[in-house]
């Protein structure tokens, strides 16, 4: 697991150098060090935390993860392989099986990308719930989506902190740079774009999230760079080794990297001294990794 | 190391190793000083760390600011029946908050051991931490901390050999603000819709799964390890007196300087803004500050010189809530802001209770319609109704929340709503 994951690392590395990389993160909240590399095996399988009790290992945590992978199958059947042990992992996780409903539903939702009335009603299966209250469950909360959505998610948030410094402006900028209506998924399949309330990232505004990524510090101008960046990604990530299987396809961006964006260039017509900006980088910034596209990393969840 | 500025005025506690990869490892944070708060801890009956942070003072930081130890001590002492459960709330949502995401992605072993500690203090054998799921990134930091912490033996049965026993779980959520909320925060970990229930019962009787529960924020466990370590006495010589220690002051809007600043509580508001903040962008002027999140009531510039406490803030007519400090320019056009901040609202009502439900939707139609240029003039009267009508009315405080900046924002700020309606030309602001 560890060789093959240094492989993937040095791959990634390589095709990093090929993908322009976009200037570290304005703010602090970019650079995560080693953390940027981590991978699905890292948080999920045994190779990192060491040997567990086989006799259903401890009810720590990295099995719950949902990701927001780019390459999905609105078809393709859930919980089985890899899957149906990361499913039975969540379930030993909690009191009652309708505990584990909510990291069930991510899990559904990152095999298929979005969640359907079938995909509900198996998980209602699996959990031995009624299929009307797992649907009940599921509309109320916004991050299952209920329709298909692009292969890149961009949740631009228009919220107090980020409006006051121009997120409707962002939001704008998003729309006219995928031609998309808010809510459409463009043409090409990549992109759907939409309002999002508080992510949580005031202090950076504008706070715009991308799959599982944040970007932070986004001025209207930056957002033609931001979908450049994630077209190539995507397209290295479409043209990886193909090793594909229905169980193990590509991660697309590696969840958990880097959140980087493009140098704050302040709102039209601000400028701040750099010595008054903290955010404007400098010798105690370090810049950020470029971060590789993972562009053949099997889906190792259920390892370990 | 600047992350990414630090103020000689700051009192890092919590947020002294913010910026420094390396304190994210659990190597890294042992030889931090980690894990030695928790070893004193295990070391002592439940009652005493209970008793330590009781006489600390130390107050909850998710908003209501409610004293933990006194908190901890509703929970049963008879460990042998059922189940207690820890409850981290890692739901941070409110609009101008973001500390617990700082805490988490750069103190994982910070947000671990503070939640074992209070684990132990209420004889919890389980601990979930229920971050949202946007957090991915502070979520998957967290997950590996975890792991590290298992396999170090400082989590998981006997830790450390002291025979106490805790397993942390992380859950994601997976969007709703209101499951920030400690009783919906439990119907979602139980895979329900994330909807409050009403109290009583108390979550220590009957919360999550039906079995006794505590729910503390992030932030509220991250101090729990420096009480240990340095005394009740030493936290209390921070702060005030009713509000003691140090509290992360999470800066946003229109501030030269924004961020995530730690300082002792009782710290002026003024002077945070102006010194430590570096004042408002662009030279312009400071128009009003919302000094605790979205859901409290906005104070105008000239009520800015008060001391950042739970009781003087309250005295100021406003709430220190998550001390999320929102700050507005003089361009700020008030009605859209506050708006926006109403759709919110709107958007994450569970629909439970029927003055929310309507109230908010009410609200947000109404404050578009006067942004627009439409509004009339009793228009501002249905508004100051329809929030005395959300206000205590209902099982949770999100319609409050709601209704709180709409009244303040009328009473401070009327000429605003009256220029928009009157359609006065000279009303048109830019942002």
């Amino acid at each position: 697991l560890i060789d093959e994951r240094e492989r993937e690392r040095e791959r990634g590395g390589r095709m990093a150098e090929q993908v322009t990389p976009i200037r570290g993160n304005p703010g602090f909240a970019g650079e995560t060090g080693e953390f940027s590399q981590l991978t699905e095996a890292d948080v999920r399988g045994s190779g990192y935390a060491g040997p567990r009790d086989p006799a259903g290992g401890h009810p720590g945590a990295a099995c719950s993860h949902p990701y927001q992978v780019v390459a999905r199958n609105p078809e393709a059947a859930l919980f089985e392989g890899p899957y149906r042990e990361r499913l039975d992992k969540i379930i030993s996780r909690y009191p009652t099986p309708q505990g584990a409903l909510l990291p069930a539903l991510g899990l559904a939702q990152e095999i298929r990308g979005h969640l359907s009335a079938d995909s509900m009603a198996q998980v209602a299966e699996a959990l031995e719930l009624s299929p009307t209250y797992v649907r009940g469950v599921a509309t109320f909360y916004t991050m299952y989506n209920k329709q298909p959505v692009g292969d890149y998610l961009v949740q631009v948030c228009t919220n107090v902190s980020c409006n006051l410094c121009g997120g409707d402006d962002v939001m704008a900028a998003f729309l006219e740079a995928t031609g998309a209506e808010a809510g459409e998924i463009t043409p090409d399949g990549l992109f759907t774009v939409i309002e999002a309330e508080c992510l949580g990232a005031c202090g950076f505004p504008t706070a715009v999230q991308v799959n599982e990524r944040y970007f932070e510090n986004v001025a209207p101008a930056d957002a033609p760079a931001i979908l450049e960046r994630l077209r190539s990604e995507h397209a290295a990530a479409r043209g990886g080794p193909a090793d594909r299987t229905a169980s193990a396809r590509p991660a697309g961006p590696r969840p958990g990297g880097a959140v980087e964006v493009p140098e704050d260039p302040g709102k039209p017509g601000e400028t701040v001294a750099p010595e008054a900006n903290p955010y404007a980088g400098g010798d105690d910034t370090p810049p950020a990794a470029a971060r590789p596209p993972a562009a053949d990393e099997p889906a190792t969840g259920g390892q370990g | 190391m600047a992350y990414p500025y630090r103020h000689e005025s700051e009192v890092r506690v919590m947020s002294e190793h913010f910026g420094d990869p390396d304190a994210r490892s659990l190597a890294g944070w042992r030889t931090r000083g980690g894990y030695e708060a928790l070893r004193t801890a295990l070391g002592m009956a439940p009652g005493e760390v209970v008793n330590i942070v009781k006489d600390s003072g130390l107050r909850g930081r998710g908003g209501a600011g409610f004293p933990t130890g006194v908190k901890w001590s509703f929970m049963p002492r008879d460990d042998s029946r059922q189940p207690h459960y820890l409850l981290i709330n890692a739901d941070e949502s409110e609009p101008g908050a973001f500390k617990d995401r700082e805490l988490c992605r750069w103190t994982p072993h910070q947000v671990i051991e503070g939640a074992l500690i209070g684990a132990h203090a209420i004889r919890a054998r389980h601990v979930y931490i229920y971050m949202r799921g946007e957090f991915f990134e502070p979520a998957q930091i967290v997950a590996r901390a975890i792991e590290e912490a298992y396999a170090a033996g400082m989590a998981g049965p006997d830790i450390m050999g002291s025979g106490v026993g805790i397993d942390v779980t992380l859950h994601l959520g997976a969007g709703a603000y209101i499951c920030g909320e400690e009783t919906a925060l439990m119907n979602s970990l139980e895979g329900r819709r994330g909807q409050p229930r009403i109290k009583p019962p108390f979550p220590a009787v009957m919360g999550a799964f039906g079995r006794p529960t505590t729910i503390n924020n992030v932030e509220t466990v991250c101090a729990v390890p420096h009480i240990i370590s340095n005394g009740a006495e030493w936290y209390r010589s921070l702060g005030t007196e009713r509000s003691p220690g140090t509290k992360l002051f999470n800066m946003s809007g229109h501030l030269v300087r924004r961020g995530n600043f730690e300082l002792p509580l009782g710290f002026n508001l003024k002077e945070l803004i102006y010194d430590v903040c570096g004042g408002i962008r662009d030279g312009r002027q400071l128009k009003a500050v919302i000094p605790g999140g979205s859901s409290v009531p906005i104070l105008a510039a000239d009520e800015i010189d008060i001391a950042m406490d739970y009781e003087s803030v309250a005295q100021a007519g406003s709430m220190l809530g998550t001390a999320s400090v929102i700050v507005m320019d003089d361009r700020t056009n008030m009605v859209k802001q506050v708006r926006r901040m109403v759709e919110f609202y709107a958007h994450e009502s569970c629909g439970q209770c029927t003055p929310c439900r309507e109230g908010t939707a009410w609200l947000a139609r109404i404050l578009r319609r006067i942004e627009s240029g439409f509004g009339r003039m009793e228009d501002l009267d249905h508004l100051l109704d329809l929030g005395a009508n959300m206000t205590g009315t209902t099982i949770c405080v999100l319609s409050d929340s709601a209704a709180a900046p709409v009244a303040s924002s009328i009473a401070k700020f009327k000429d605003e709503y009256l220029a928009l309606i009157r359609r006065d030309d000279a009303a048109a602001v830019a942002v």
